[in-house]
C-alpha cells in the first residue's frame, strides 16, 4: 500500500539521530513549560523561533510539535497535583484528578493520564494518516453558525460537569461568559468593561483566572480548614493504576479518543470543547454519576485522552490545507514560512518528507513523553508528602512567577490575587469554579460566531436551524440538556412528594 | 554696534557649552550601546512584527556585542506596547517595532490615542514592506478586478470580505477599495488573519485582501483565485497578477509596513547609527532571503528622514480612508 | 476545639449570598452594557450580548437567593477564614508590588514570610531558611535557567 511506503519514508526521517534528539528536546521543553503556569507553548515557541532558522524544516517542525503536545502532558500534571490547569484543555482534569491526588491516588491518576494520552495520541496520528484530507474538507464546512452551535453544546456540557446545584453552575457559566467580554471587542474595536485600565484591553487572561480561582483559592481554602486534616494524605499510595482502575478507564479512553479526534480538527475551538465534552459524556454514561467530582478515574481518563487526541488532529488543517488551528500552530507555520516553505494544500505532495517525517515523529514523541513522565510520577508523588506548610508557599511563588511571566506585568499577579479572593468566596458559597472558567473560554468565541453568523445571514436567526451541521449540534445540546433536567425535576418531584 | 564685554563673554560661554554638549553627545553616541537594548514588540509572539524583531535582534546583537532583547507587550491593537516606548527615555535603549497599524491607522481610529506617532517618535528605519493579494473564493463569478467591481455594483451590500480584525491592514485595504471603486462590500472581521483565511477557503466569505505569503499556496493549488496585488508595482512573487492600480483603480496602494522607531528626543547620532546598522543587516544575504520568503518587497526608503516622511504620508492617507468609509473609531 | 482563629461569621445560607453575588455581577453588566453600541440583530453591537447575559444572570441570582432564603437552616454559610485569606492574598499583592521595584529576591522573601503567617504553624527559623532556599532555587531556575526577564536585585 502506498501509505506503508510513505510511513517507511517518514520513520526513516523521524528516527535519525538529529531528529530524535530534537524531538526529545521538544517534548522535554514542552513538558516543562506545561508544568509551569503562565508560560505557554505559544510564548516558548516564539522565543525559540530564531533557533529554528538554522535547522532543516523537518527538524524544526518536529521540535516545535514536540513542545506543543508535550505541554499538554505537562499541563495535566499540575492539574492533578496542585489543581492548577496548565491550559484550557486541562481544566477538566482538575475536577477529579486533584481529588484523586488528595486521596493518595495521584500515581494512578498521573499514569492513566499518561497512558491514555499515549493511546489517544497514537490513534489520532493514525487518523491523520488515513483520513486527513477528507476530514479537513469537512472542517471547512464549519462556518460561524456551526461554531456557535458547537459552543452552545460545549456550554451545556459545562453545565453537566457540575456536581452541585445546576442553577448555580449555570450562573457561574454566565458569569464566566461575561468575564470573557472584558476587553476589546473583535467586531468593532470598542473596549468593554475596561475601566480605563490598559492591561484589561486584551481581556483578563485565562491564566490569571485559572491561577486565581483554582490556585490561590484552593490554597486559602486548605489553610482555612478547621480540622487539622492533612491536605494530601500521607499515605503515598501506589504508583501504577490498579486492575480496577484500568478496567474502569479503558472505555473512557476509547470514547475520549474518538471525541477528541473528531473535535480537534475544527480550527479554533474544537480542541477545547473536546475535554469537557468527554467529561460530560462519561458522567452521563456512568452507572453512578455521583462519583464524579470525588475522584472518579473516568473523569481523568476520558478528558485526557480527548485532549491529547485533539492536540494531534489539530495538525490536520495545517498539514493538509495550511491553515492553523490555533495560535501555537500559527507560530509553527510562521517558522516554516521563514524557512521558505509555504504550507498549503500541496505540501503533502511537494514535500512528503515534511508531512510523513512529522507524522512519524508524533508517534515517537508520544512514546518519549510516556517514557519520560512515568518515572517522574514517583518524584511527583514524593513531592506531595512535603508538609503542606512548606508546600503551599512554594506553590504560591510558582503561581506568582507564572502569572508575572505572561506579560512581564505585575498587574496580572494582582489580578490573579483578586480572582483568588473571588474564587475563595465562591468556594465557601458552594459555587464551583470550573463552569466559570469554561464559560470564560467559550464566551468570546460564542459571541464572535453568533455576531458573525448574524452578519452573514443579514439578521436571519433561522440560519442556525437551516444549516444541517448547526442544527445537529443544537439538537444534541438540547438532548443533553434534557438528560440533565429530567432527573433533576424528577428528584425534585420526589422530594416534594415525600414531604 | 559695540557688544558689551558681558554679552561677549556670555556668547562664548554659550558657544563653549554647545560645543561641549555636542562633544559629549557624540561621545555618547560613539560609545553607544553600552548596555542591553530592548525592542518592544506591541503584539503577541509569532506575529509579523515579532518575527521581524527576532530576525533583527540577534543580528544587531552580533554587530554591537550588546544583548538585544525582544520584549513582547501585547495589548489593544498594539497600543499598550507602543505607548510604552513613547513614554520611554530617548536614550536609544528602548525601541519600538512599529507598523502601519500602530503608527498610521490607530491615530485615525482612536481619537483619544495616548501617543502621537509623529511627535512622540523618531523614525529610525523601515524594515519590511509586505503587500497583500486580493483573492476570491472560486465560487465568486469574477475573474478580474473590473469584473469584481461590476459584480459588487450589481449587488450592493451583498459581497462579504474578511479581515483579521477592525483596523488591520486587510480591513483598511478593503475599505480603500470600497471608497475608490465606489462599491459597498461588507466587512466581516475575524480574530486574526488565520481564521479569516479559513472561512474564505470554506466559502463562508467571498473575498479577502490577505498577506501574500499566507495566500499564495492556496492560489497555486487552485483553492482560491487571485485577482490582483495591492502594491504599486507588480510583485516578484506573483508576476502574473496585475496590481489593483493598473486594473481600474489608479493610485490604489496598500502595503503592510514594519519599522523601528525610537522615542522622540533620541540624539540624531544614535538614530543614524541604528539606521546604518539596520540597513546593513537588511542587506545581508540571509536576511534578504528571509524577508523575501515573508513576502517583503524593497521600497527604497532607507534614511530616517525618508521613513519619517513616509509615515506622515501614510497617516494622512489612511485618515482619509477611515473618514470616508465611516469606520467607527472607538 | 479550634484554635483562636479569626473568622467572619455571617448568618444566612450559602445560596442566599451566592444569589446576591450573582445579582450584583449581573446587575453591573446590565447597567454598563447598554452604554456600548447595541446595534441591531443583524449587526450586533458590543453591548448586545452582555446586556442579555447580564439580565439572565441577574434573574438567576434572584432565583438562587430566594431558594437560599427558603433554605436558611439547612445550608448555612460558614464564613470566611480571614487569616489565611489576608496573608496569602496580601503576600501575593506584596509580591506584585515589589517585584518590579525592589527585585525578585526581596519579593520572594516577603512572599514566603507573609504567606507563612497564614499557616497554622509559624516557626521563625524554618521560615527564614525556607525563604532563602526558595529564593535561590527560583533565581537559578527561572532567571538564569529560563532567562525570564526579572529584576533580581533592588538596584
Amino acid at each position: 500500500m502506498e501509505i506503508l511506503s510513505h510511513l517507511y519514508l517518514g520513520f526513516g526521517i523521524a528516527l535519525t539521530l538529529t531528529n530524535l534528539f530534537y524531538c526529545l528536546v521538544g517534548v522535554v521543553i514542552g513538558t516543562t513549560i506545561g508544568v509551569l503556569p503562565g508560560i505557554g507553548p505559544a510564548a516558548t515557541i516564539a522565543m525559540l523561533l530564531p533557533t529554528t532558522f538554522s535547522l532543516p524544516p523537518v527538524t524544526a517542525l518536529i521540535m516545535l510539535a514536540g513542545i506543543y503536545y508535550g505541554a499538554m502532558y505537562g499541563g495535566s500534571t499540575t492539574s492533578i497535583l496542585v489543581n492548577l490547569p496548565g491550559e484550557a484543555a486541562s481544566v477538566v482534569t482538575c475536577l477529579d484528578g486533584y481529588v484523586m491526588a488528595r486521596q493518595g491516588r495521584a500515581g494512578p491518576a498521573l499514569s492513566i493520564a499518561a497512558l491514555g494520552s499515549l493511546f489517544a495520541g497514537c490513534i489520532a496520528t493514525a487518523i491523520i494518516v488515513l483520513f486527513g484530507p477528507p476530514l479537513a474538507e469537512l472542517a471547512l464546512k464549519f462556518g460561524s453558525a456551526e461554531y456557535f452551535s458547537l459552543m452552545v453544546l460545549g456550554l451545556v456540557a459545562a453545565a453537566v460537569l457540575a456536581s452541585g446545584s445546576l442553577l448555580k453552575a449555570i450562573a457561574m457559566i454566565l458569569l464566566g461568559l461575561l468575564l470573557g467580554m472584558v476587553g476589546t471587542d473583535v467586531g468593532t474595536g470598542v473596549r468593554r468593561f475596561c475601566f480605563e485600565i490598559p492591561e484589561l484591553s486584551d481581556g483578563i487572561g485565562f491564566v490569571v483566572i485559572a491561577m486565581g480561582m483554582f490556585g490561590f483559592a484552593e490554597i486559602v481554602s486548605n489553610l482555612g480548614l478547621k480540622e487539622k486534616r492533612q491536605v494530601f494524605t500521607s499515605k503515598v499510595g501506589r504508583l501504577m493504576p490498579s486492575r480496577a482502575d484500568l478496567k474502569a478507564s479503558w472505555r473512557p479512553v476509547l470514547r475520549g479518543t474518538a471525541l477528541g479526534s473528531a473535535l480537534g480538527i475544527l480550527p479554533g475551538g474544537g480542541a477545547v470543547v473536546s475535554s469537557f465534552a468527554s467529561y460530560a459524556v462519561e458522567k452521563r454514561i456512568a452507572s453512578d454519576p455521583s462519583r464524579f467530582g470525588k475522584g472518579a478515574i473516568e473523569g481523568v481518563a476520558g478528558p485526557e485522552a480527548a485532549n491529547n487526541a485533539a492536540a494531534q488532529t489539530s495538525f490536520i488543517p495545517m498539514l493538509t490545507l495550511g491553515i492553523p488551528a490555533n495560535a501555537v500552530i500559527a507560530l509553527m507555520l510562521g517558522a516554516l514560512m521563514i524557512q521558505g516553505i509555504a504550507p498549503g494544500p500541496r505540501v503533502m505532495i511537494e514535500r512528503p518528507e515534511l508531512f510523513w517525517g512529522l507524522i512519524a515523529s508524533m508517534w515517537v514523541g508520544n512514546l518519549m513523553l510516556v517514557v519520560l513522565n512515568l518515572p517522574l510520577i514517583g518524584i511527583w508523588i514524593r513531592l506531595l508528602t512535603v508538609p503542606y506548610r512548606l508546600l503551599f508557599p512554594a506553590i504560591l511563588l510558582f503561581i506568582c512567577i507564572g502569572a508575572y511571566s505572561i506579560n512581564n506585568n505585575p498587574f496580572d499577579v494582582a489580578m490573579a490575587a483578586g480572582f483568588g479572593l473571588l474564587g475563595y468566596i465562591f468556594s465557601r458559597l458552594a459555587c464551583e469554579p470550573a463552569p466559570l472558567l469554561l464559560g470564560y473560554i467559550l464566551g468570546p468565541m460564542m459571541e464572535e460566531n453568533l455576531r458573525r453568523a448574524m452578519q452573514l445571514s443579514r439578521g436571519n436567526p433561522m440560519v442556525f436551524l437551516t444549516r444541517p451541521i448547526s442544527l445537529a449540534m443544537l439538537l444534541t445540546a438540547a438532548f443533553l440538556l434534557l438528560l440533565i433536567i429530567i432527573p433533576a425535576v424528577r428528584a425534585k418531584r420526589e422530594e416534594t412528594f415525600r414531604e | 554696534m559695540r557688544i558689551g564685554f558681558l554679552s561677549r563673554f556670555g556668547l562664548c560661554l554659550i558657544l563653549f557649552a554647545a560645543l561641549l554638549l555636542n562633544a559629549i553627545d557624540s561621545a555618547i553616541a560613539q560609545t553607544y550601546p553600552t548596555k542591553p537594548i530592548r525592542i518592544i514588540v506591541p503584539f503577541a509572539p509569532g506575529g509579523g512584527a515579532d518575527i521581524l524583531a527576532r530576525l533583527l535582534g540577534p543580528k544587531l546583537s552580533d554587530s554591537w556585542g550588546q544583548p538585544v532583547i525582544v520584549d513582547n507587550r501585547a495589548g489593544a491593537g498594539g497600543i499598550v506596547g507602543t505607548e510604552m516606548v513613547a513614554k520611554a527615555p530617548g536614550d536609544g535603549y528602548v525601541l519600538a517595532m512599529g507598523y502601519i497599524g500602530t503608527h498610521a491607522i490607530n491615530p485615525s481610529l482612536y481619537p483619544k490615542l495616548s501617543y502621537d506617532p509623529v511627535k512622540d517618535f523618531a523614525a529610525v528605519a523601515l524594515v519590511a514592506s509586505i503587500p497583500s493579494i486580493l483573492v476570491v473564493h472560486p465560487s465568486v463569478p469574477a475573474k478580474s478586478v473590473q469584473e469584481l467591481i461590476a459584480l459588487a455594483k450589481s449587488k450592493p451590500g451583498e459581497l462579504n470580505y474578511g479581515s483579521g480584525g477592525v483596523g488591520t491592514a486587510p480591513h483598511l485595504a478593503g475599505e480603500l477599495f470600497n471608497t475608490m471603486a465606489g462599491v459597498k462590500m461588507v466587512h466581516i472581521p475575524y480574530k486574526g488573519s488565520g481564521p479569516a483565511l479559513t472561512e474564505l477557503l470554506g466559502g463562508h466569505v467571498s473575498l479577502m485582501f490577505n498577506t501574500m505569503i499566507q495566500t499564495i499556496p492556496h492560489v497555486k493549488a487552485g483553492k482560491l483565485r487571485g485577482l490582483a496585488v495591492t502594491c504599486a508595482k507588480r510583485s516578484a512573487a506573483m508576476p502574473e497578477l496585475p496590481t489593483i492600480a493598473e486594473s481600474g483603480l489608479p493610485g490604489y496602494e496598500m502595503v503592510g509596513w514594519f519599522g523601528i522607531l525610537a522615542p522622540a528626543g533620541t540624539p540624531n547620532e544614535i538614530v543614524t547609527r541604528l539606521n546604518t546598522e539596520i540597513n546593513k543587516i537588511l542587506n545581508m544575504t540571509d536576511v534578504k532571503d528571509r524577508l523575501a520568503t515573508l513576502g517583503s518587497e524593497p521600497t527604497g526608503i532607507t534614511t530616517p528622514e525618508q521613513f519619517g516622511t513616509f509615515i506622515k504620508a501614510e497617516i494622512t492617507k489612511w485618515a482619509k480612508v477611515v473618514k470616508e468609509s465611516g469606520m467607527k473609531p472607538e | 476545639m479550634s484554635e483562636a482563629r479569626m473568622k467572619i461569621k455571617i448568618r444566612g445560607s450559602k445560596d442566599f449570598y451566592a444569589g446576591l453575588l450573582f445579582i450584583s455581577f449581573g446587575g453591573l453588566a446590565t447597567a454598563l452594557s447598554p452604554s456600548y453600541p447595541m446595534g441591531t440583530g443583524a449587526r450586533m453591537g458590543p453591548g448586545y450580548f452582555p446586556t442579555v447575559l447580564g439580565g439572565i444572570l441577574t434573574l438567576l441570582g434572584i432565583l438562587i437567593s430566594i431558594r437560599g432564603l427558603l433554605r436558611e437552616s439547612s445550608d448555612p454559610f460558614g464564613g470566611l477564614a480571614l487569616r489565611p485569606l489576608l496573608s496569602v492574598l496580601g503576600s501575593v499583592l506584596g509580591f506584585a508590588f515589589f517585584v518590579d521595584r525592589l527585585g525578585l529576591v526581596i519579593a520572594i522573601i516577603m512572599l514566603t514570610a507573609v504567606s507563612c503567617l497564614g499557616g497554622s504553624e509559624f516557626r521563625f527559623r524554618e521560615v527564614v531558611v525556607f525563604s532563602l532556599v526558595l529564593t535561590v532555587m527560583v533565581v537559578v531556575v527561572f532567571v538564569y535557567g529560563l532567562k525570564l526577564p526579572f529584576k533580581v536585585w533592588p538596584l
